[in-house]
């Protein structure tokens, strides 16, 4: 399965980018093969509108199954969710790291997204 | 870093008041314009520009008249009807684009069978880096009959952190756009801490609901204050219930005040215009912010 990770570099251990539709790379990682590929976003940070379903796009393109972001916008999930990508918000921390907590199963997707003003 | 980022649902509540008042009231800040359609936060801090770069954004078509062959092809495509067509005294027409009512779609672009058209990137507008006597700034002016973008607000944002960074300052307080559109959200994805500014009007509170639900999904923390909460008490309490029921914290209620249309004539902040009553509440809002924001930095600490 490819899982897309919004990465603010290109390598592995690059912070990830909290934006989603203007991130400025996005990192995705086969986790069946161990293998992994960027994609420059420049003409997503660059779109004066719509960076976000450009970018779901994108992802769908890919052939990843899965997104781990800081955030998307409303525009942004509904075309992941047409598209059958799973969104997992709230990642800090580098691709690696968020990878490696994937791969163990400790990421929730956007249906259990913690309230922002809560705990 | 923190950033502040104060929106409003509907516009004309006070944002740039409130912007203008907590940037005398900080310190160590760097302030961002984002609210580029109606840019206005210039008139109160008289910027003086420090640097000065073109935007560009989008497209515009332009038809180079020696390959036209008048077939009419980009008319019947056309959704905005931007392209002209001039008849000379015989009739015979000229077509072109009418660069202020072209959107940038790119159709005529790609139906065009004689590839007549060009398309080349539009300069909207430009972008300041400033000092004023509250700090640096970063703001814009676009063109006639250009809009703000979510990429522009980017570019603010960017540009305004890096100026944070560079000068070891804590804090960026932006002055964002009305509604819940593109540029709201470049605005405040990512940010510490959103500050909405609502009146207690009907439109207010619908406008404000739309406000909450927005940084909910980009899960960004909020708060609200109330502005001029006096002209109608009753909606705002309705507000402030309405706040409670969602668990966001009021910062505070804002008097109404001729004071604040008199600090606008005279240029000033209202903080650094008067100590009257209206003043010490948006003093008094500002610590509330604060203490949020410094609390939300210990707890990502």
């Amino acid at each position: 399965m490819k899982v897309a990770v919004t990465s603010t570099g290109k390598t592995l251990d690059s912070p990830v980018d909290p934006r989603f539709g203007r991130a400025k790379n996005f990192i995705v990682f086969d986790t069946e093969t161990g293998a992994h590929e960027v994609l420059d976003n420049r003409s997503g940070v660059d779109a004066a509108h719509g960076a976000g379903p450009q970018a779901a796009q994108e992802i769908s393109r890919s052939g990843a199954k899965c997104v781990i972001t800081g955030r998307c916008g409303p525009k942004a999930e509904r075309a992941l969710q047409a598209a059958g990508i799973e969104v997992i918000p709230g990642a800090t921390g580098t691709v690696a790291e968020m990878l490696e907590k994937f791969r163990r199963g400790e990421l929730s997707s956007s249906a259990e997204s913690s309230d922002p003003n809560g705990s | 870093m923190n950033e502040l980022v104060v929106v409003s649902g509907k516009g004309g509540t006070g944002k740039t008041t409130l912007v203008a008042a907590f940037a005398a009231l900080a310190e160590k800040t760097v302030l961002a314009d984002c609210d580029v359609d109606a840019a206005d936060l210039h008139l109160l801090l008289e910027p003086r520009i420090r640097r000065r770069e073109p935007f560009k954004s989008g497209h515009t078509a332009f038809i180079r008249q020696a390959d036209c062959t008048q077939c009419g092809v980009c008319d019947t495509h056309c959704r905005v009807d931007a392209i002209r067509i001039d008849r000379d005294p015989d009739g015979n027409p000229t077509f072109s684009v009418d660069s202020i009512s072209c959107e940038g779609c790119g159709v005529c672009v790609h139906f065009c069978p004689e590839g007549a058209i060009d398309f080349p990137e539009s300069t909207c507008g430009e972008w300041f880096v400033s000092e004023t006597r509250q700090g640096p700034m970063v703001h814009a002016r676009l063109g006639i009959a250009e809009e703000n973008s979510g990429k522009l607000v980017t570019l603010v944002r960017n540009e305004a952190k890096r100026i944070v960074h560079d000068r070891h300052f804590e804090l960026l307080i932006a002055d964002g756009p009305p509604g819940i559109g593109c540029p709201v959200i470049a605005s405040i994805t990512g940010a510490s801490l959103v500050l909405l500014v609502t009146e207690p009007t009907l439109s207010g509170l619908h406008d404000l609901e739309r406000g909450f639900e927005l940084a909910d999904q980009l899960g960004v923390p909020t708060a609200v204050c109330v502005n001029q909460h006096d002209i109608n008490p009753s909606m705002t309490e309705t507000i402030d219930r309405e706040c409670e029921q969602r668990s966001i914290p009021v910062v505070g209620h804002i008097r109404h005040s001729r004071d604040v249309v008199h600090a606008m004539v005279a240029k000033q902040s209202v903080v650094e215009y008067t100590e009257s009553p209206v003043a010490e509440e948006i003093r008094k809002v500002w610590h509330q912010v604060n203490a949020m924001l410094q609390a939300g930095a210990e707890t990502r600490a």
